[in-house]
């Protein structure tokens, strides 16, 4: 299993929100809860469409919510 | 456990009871005379869309009866979301069985050149969609739970 190096908030950004739920997350961006699980756990990368559409969700810029870890090969 | 993780389940299962419930009906059919299996090419053909046929309707029976099931079960409607990882994991699983589908006709092929008798090349074919099919459903099941 190739290794994410994407690190995201959306753990934080949810609860900054006020404790929005995975599933209300999931139905504002248009994908499953299990999508937003894998996310969150680092194990499913977003597609760029999906990133973007998460962090207007949450109203902030993209690399607040995303940030590249970077390459450890 | 997700929807596309049980369903998958289902998969195996079914596919499992399905094709292992019609192959034990082919053998004791040919066992017992009614088809000559192993020279008449013709019956392997229509066996194959008998098949086709008892899959179909196999597979929209136990579908009904999982998802009423599931409801009863979780007490709430899950939907199965298409959405872009579902759609990833699912292109790796297809991906998968087609390796799996290749490697195994490959092999019979050689069997084929090295004397195998024809009626062979369909036993194989049965086999080789049973293993894809559980290779398919067992890799989605893998990259749900591991990711992707």
């Amino acid at each position: 299993m190739k290794k994410i190096n994407i690190d995201n908030n959306v753990r934080k950004l949810r609860f900054m929100a006020g404790e929005l739920t995975q599933q209300e997350l999931a139905d504002k961006v248009g994908v499953s809860r299990q999508t937003i699980v894998a996310i969150e756990k680092n194990k499913y990368n977003p597609s760029l469409e999906l990133a973007f559409r998460i962090a207007e969700v949450f109203e902030t810029p993209l690399e607040e919510v995303f940030s590249y870890k970077g390459n450890s090969i | 456990m997700s929807i596309q993780e049980k369903e998958s389940i289902v998969n195996i299962f079914s596919s499992i009871l399905i094709t292992g419930g019609f192959s034990w009906y082919v053998y004791n059919s040919h066992q017992q005379g009614v088809y000559d299996l192993t020279t008449d090419i013709k019956q392997w053909g229509i066996l194959f869309l008998a098949f086709m046929l008892v899959q179909i309707v196999a597979r929209i029976v136990i579908y009904i009866l999982f998802y009423i099931g599931n409801t009863i079960v979780t007490r709430r409607e899950e939907k199965n979301i298409n959405d872009e990882r579902n759609r990833l994991i699912k292109l790796l699983g297809i991906r998968n069985a087609h390796y799996t589908f290749s490697g195994i006709m490959m092999i019979t092929v050689i069997l084929l050149a090295i004397g195998m008798p024809v009626y062979g090349i369909f036993i194989a074919w049965v086999f080789s969609s049973l293993l894809s099919e559980l290779i398919e459903n067992g890799s989605v099941l893998y990259f749900n739970r591991k990711g992707v």
